[in-house]
């Protein structure tokens, strides 16, 4: 328990803390003003009411509350800014810390059990906190032969490949961090990379298990790869685009779940087994061999790890949203204004906004269905994980996509009727 | 018309930019808040459930499946040439798909023989 050590002096206390104000106070004058005018003399300056803002203008903008909307909506629409947090990593790390609090308390009702519990007074609502201060104060051990530079390195390409997918999800119309017109691809790209990653570290730990782990999500990566791909295809089939907002807007009038029911349900296995999820956890499975290619993973290297995992979670049900539910598409429930009679700068907008709301809700709803075979299915064996990838789903996807294409040539769905 | 294509990739190379950003520091915060001692020598060898560890961990292995990826290389290369045609399938001519199907049944013909040989026992 946190007690004070005996030399404690109360004076001392004091004095280290105005030693340390003291500290920041000089470097944020010596270093930090200068380094913000240094930066905003080099990044193109916005407009607001036809005067350039200037380093000083802006700092006395940000002080007054009624002159913050040109700003915020000038740094709202930088790319680096959607990069870096709306559509982009930090709604997506938000989104996946959320999750790991919602799946355990979920697996832990389907499981008569309480999940937990202590940490905060509201059913253990600071868990994930308390787990963040306890992965990153344990001490990170690198197996003796392990590839050190290797070992080190791809925790931290793992998370940057899983922040480079959530850049691609569109959110709300208008809304996506790369709005690129080969999108879907792109996100198959950056998936491919996982496997990978996954191998390289197995194989930098110079142990048994992980290697056997990293080997099994190379098998299971090949054998979804396929059916995950062409189930993809019977909705650019029926949109014509590679292009994820596209993909969305050519869902207007009924989503494409309606068409691909057979598509959705190979995404779905599919993904289950890209996200190493039960009944595909094989390569992590815990009464196997020992935790799989986590196995020496620790301290903080298992955080990292777990993170990326759970963006990627985020960026495969989002992607099942868009692909088959109609992303952003919803009745609108949000008032047109918020302040009635207002002319100033507006930031809110209804349509964005109602746009978000369904896309996160749905996005919710297919996470929750992507947590809750955990819940209830037990492992599967290799053979019949290859068997079913290979023989049962790549069929499934193929008679779908013959059904689109019937439906496309005998003029059941015209490219009119699409918009 | 080519920079303002690789322009458009631009958001994904500040994402992974973040994502480094996000993973240096934390490990850098771990290893100056976590504890750190070596005086055991048995801490650091690989996990095998207690046992002492025997032999390399980076042994030759069996790939019992190897078949299958032969496959994968082969087929997920086919399966991203549809995308191709399925990209542009509202704006082409009808007749141009009769080639595609004739794309898809070689294709089908060849991943049922693939599939056929690698489930016979004894020649892997």
């Amino acid at each position: 328990m946190a007690t004070a050590p005996k030399d404690f002096r109360f004076g001392n206390f004091v004095g280290s803390l105005v030693w340390l104000i003291f500290w920041i106070i000089v470097i944020v004058s010596l270093v930090g003003l200068p380094l913000i005018f240094i930066i905003f003399f080099y990044i193109p300056l916005p407009y607001s009411n036809g005067e350039v803002i200037t380093p000083y203008l802006f700092l006395s903008m940000i002080v007054d509350p009624t002159r913050t909307a040109p700003i915020i909506k000038f740094i709202i629409h930088t790319d680096f800014f959607r990069a870096a947090v709306f559509p982009g990593f930090a709604f997506a790390a938000m989104i996946a810390a959320t999750t790991i609090y919602v799946e355990r308390k979920f697996l832990a009702k389907m499981q008569l059990r309480t999940g937990p519990l202590y940490a905060g007074k509201i059913e253990g609502i600071l868990q994930l906190i308390a787990d963040g201060f306890k992965l990153i104060s344990k001490e990170i051990i690198a197996p003796s032969g392990a590839d050190k530079p290797i070992f080190w390195t791809t925790p931290i390409i793992f998370v940057a490949t899983a922040a480079a997918l959530t850049v691609l999800i569109p959110v709300a119309p208008g809304w996506v961090g790369a709005d690129l017109d080969v999108g879907l691809l792109a996100i198959f790209a950056i998936l491919g990379f996982f496997p990978l990653i996954a191998l390289l570290f197995s194989w930098s730990c110079n142990s048994k298990y992980p290697f056997i782990g990293g080997l099994r999500a190379l098998h299971q990566m090949i054998a979804f790869e396929i059916p995950f791909i062409l189930s993809a295809l019977s909705i650019v089939l029926l949109s014509g685009s590679l292009n994820l907002t596209d993909i969305v807007e050519s869902q207007y009038s009924f989503w494409f779940f309606i068409i691909a029911p057979l598509s959705a349900f190979v995404f779905y296995i599919s993904s289950l087994a890209e996200l190493e999820r039960v009944p595909f956890d094989l390569p992590e499975a815990e009464s196997e061999i020992v935790a799989g290619w986590l196995t020496e993973t620790s301290g903080m290297i298992y955080g990292l790890i777990q993170l990326g995992t759970y963006l990627k979670l985020y960026v495969l049900a989002a992607l099942f949203v868009i692909l088959f539910l109609g992303g952003w598409m919803g009745p609108q429930i949000f008032p047109q204004e918020i302040i009635p009679g207002y002319t100033g700068e507006k930031i809110y907008n209804a349509t964005v906004i109602n746009g978000i709301f369904w896309f996160t809700i749905k996005t919710f709803g297919m996470i929750m269905l992507i947590l809750l075979p955990r819940g209830i299915n037990p492992r599967i064996r290799i053979d019949i994980l290859l068997h079913t990838g290979w023989y049962k789903l790549i069929v499934l996807a193929f008679i779908n996509m013959f059904i689109v294409l019937a439906m496309i040539y005998g003029g059941v769905i015209t490219p009119g009727g699409l918009q | 018309m080519a920079g303002e294509l690789a322009s458009q990739f631009t958001p994904i190379l500040y994402a992974l930019g973040i994502g480094v950003m996000a993973g240096i520091p934390s490990l850098i915060l771990s290893r100056l808040l976590s504890p750190r001692k070596r005086y055991n020598p048995v801490k650091f060898l690989p996990m095998e459930c207690g046992q002492m560890p025997t032999g390399e961990g980076r042994s030759h292995f069996m790939m019992q499946y190897y078949a299958y990826i032969l496959m994968f290389v082969v087929f997920d290369v086919l399966s991203i040439f549809l995308y191709a045609w399925g990209a542009s399938l509202l704006a082409i001519p009808k007749e141009a798909t009769l080639p595609m199907m004739g794309f898809l049944a070689i294709m089908f013909a060849s991943m049922a023989y693939a599939l056929y040989l690698s489930g016979r026992k004894g020649i892997w």
